[in-house]
């Protein structure tokens, strides 16, 4: 019977899947919420994330150089394709908020948008999350141990036909002492793996980070558009429902009052957007390491790559819509400066101008 | 801060010194970003958009100074054709005028040439006539002379006939004669 090549290939997956369910599955992950510590500097416990961060900026930042070294009218090479992101952005920047708003805005957006990007794109090589410093415990990985040279290299051991899991000594084990004993006795080393690289926007300091500079940026942008009163009373807007205090007209201090409401509403909805940015973003890239990891661990071979597809859309979609976001934010500030200026002598916004139009 | 305490938030992993260094460490790249773009990258997308501005303008400008260029030269065509068929009306009259002029000295010399043709007819027949009247009055004379069968005075004849035919009228002597 002669075989198609599309049944080759689906069996060929099938196989490969099989023999990395059997043979290259590791003990079951350790995930953590918290960022793992490499090393310490007195209050400063240097993460992982941080070591990520850093490398991200050093790439970022070499793009940039090598993108502006030449800076030819008719662009080649690296020059133009560095040019042909950066511009696509810009002009995308410019359709939402004007040239005028959008080259205000363009630097933060852009960096904004980079930076997650660049993230989530390097979280997914091969080295994150699986590479790494040993910490030996009493529980944890079963590693293997060699000196290569100086150094001496640990692994976990893998899964075999015989346990379909690779060795891990569990805390809540009663035997936990015992199978430490044994592992010691076969020269192997029990403890905790520390990845030395894990995507920044798994550890919530550094989306956190980037909401604050976000909100900073949003609000400044919004307090030099309207002045510091101006832009204060979008938030504390009790003047009309004084005034109606005062003039004992009793609809002006409603409608005042409906206004002081919304903007309280106002200030919760900035602090609300700090937290929705944060867990955003957090949420979908740390649900997306732990799907990964998982999934490494259940099928090694063939089913992840299907994630490591989705991870890679996830991280390109949640960069765009934190980028975005603080674009819209950042615009609907100024737009709110722009119409109050627009509105001349009226103070109060929009609710007064209602009431006073009643009157 | 409670929320950044152990038992709170921070069981997240949110704590100060990560974050502040996070905080750093992108305020820098955003530092350095934003540096690169207002230094480098706007710059360089004016000039190329004002590049690209005044090719496009150049284009245009160059547009119309060809179609400028082209009603010129019509308008230049037009004008040397109306000026040409100006210069042939011109020569078509120079010429009609030249042959008129021709044809009319032509004419003239013809009319000359017939006139003096006519008065040298004219001498010539007067002479004919006045040789004719001397064989005439020869002839005369010998016929008188055979009538009356007598020797005349030859010389005093010839002139009394003369002095006849001079009397008698010129264009009506030749008939006169003869009857």
């Amino acid at each position: 019977m002669r075989l198609s090549r599309g049944r080759l290939i689906a069996g060929g997956l099938i196989v490969l899947t099989v023999l990395g369910f059997v043979f290259l599955r590791g003990p079951t992950p350790a995930i953590s919420i918290k960022a793992e510590t490499i090393q310490t500097f007195g209050p400063v416990d240097i993460t992982n994330t941080m070591l990520t961060s850093w490398i991200v900026v050093i790439i970022m930042v070499t793009i940039v150089y090598l993108g502006t070294r030449r800076r030819d009218l008719v662009p080649r090479g690296f020059q133009n394709m560095f040019e042909a992101a950066l511009e696509a952005f810009y002009n995308l920047v410019v359709s939402v908020a004007g040239e005028k708003n959008g080259r205000r805005f363009f630097p933060v957006v852009a960096t904004l948008f980079f930076f997650i990007l660049v993230s989530n794109l390097l979280s997914l090589f091969p080295m994150f999350s699986v590479i790494g410093l040993v910490r030996e415990e009493e529980h944890g990985f079963v590693m293997e141990r060699t000196d290569v040279g100086p150094l001496p290299v640990s692994w976990v051991g893998l899964s075999s036909l015989s346990s379909l899991s690779g060795d891990s000594i569990d805390e809540d084990d009663p035997d936990a002492e015992e199978q430490l004993r044994e592992a010691n006795e076969d020269g192997k080393i029990v403890g905790e793996l520390i990845p030395l690289f894990r995507g920044p926007n798994t550890d919530l300091n550094t989306p956190l980070a980037l909401a604050i500079v976000s909100a900073i940026a949003v609000e400044s942008w919004g307090i030099a558009s309207l002045g510091l009163g101006g832009y204060g009373r979008k938030f504390f807007n009790f003047g009309g429902m004084f005034r109606g205090l005062f003039r004992l007209n009793f609809r002006q201090f409603f409608q005042g009052g409906i206004d002081a409401f919304v903007g309280i509403l106002e200030l919760i909805s900035e602090i609300v957007r700090l937290i929705s940015f944060t867990f955003r973003l957090f949420g979908n890239m740390f649900a997306g390491e732990v799907v990964i990891l998982m999934f490494t661990f259940l099928t090694p071979l063939v089913v992840t790559v299907l994630f490591y597809g989705l991870e890679l859309f996830v991280g390109i979609i949640q960069a765009f819509i934190f980028a975005i976001l603080t674009l819209v934010f950042g615009m609907m500030a100024v737009a709110h400066g722009e119409a109050q200026a627009a509105e001349g002598g009226h103070e109060e916004g929009p609710g007064a101008m209602a009431s006073e139009a009643q009157n | 801060m409670v929320f950044l305490a152990e038992g709170g938030i921070g069981a997240l992993g949110i704590n100060l010194p990560s974050l502040i260094a996070q905080l750093i460490n992108f305020t820098f790249l955003l530092i350095v970003l934003g540096w690169a773009f207002k230094r480098f990258l706007f710059p360089l997308l004016d000039e190329r958009r004002k590049r690209i501005q005044e090719g496009l303008e150049a284009s245009e400008e160059a547009k119309k100074h060809l179609a400028q260029t082209e009603t010129e030269t019509a308008a230049e065509l037009d004008k040397a054709r109306q000026e040409g068929q100006g210069l042939i009306g011109q020569a078509q009259q120079m010429s009609s005028r030249i042959q008129e002029e021709a044809r009319q000295s032509a004419r003239t010399e013809t009319e000359t040439l017939l006139e003096r043709a006519r008065s040298e007819i004219q001498m010539e027949r007067d002479a004919a006539i006045a040789d004719l009247r001397r064989e005439f009055a020869d002839l005369t004379i010998t016929a008188a002379e055979r009538v009356i069968r007598r020797s005349l005075d030859r010389t005093a004849h010839r002139e009394l006939i003369e002095e006849v035919l001079a009397e008698a009228p010129q264009g009506d002597d030749g008939k006169d004669g003869h009857t």
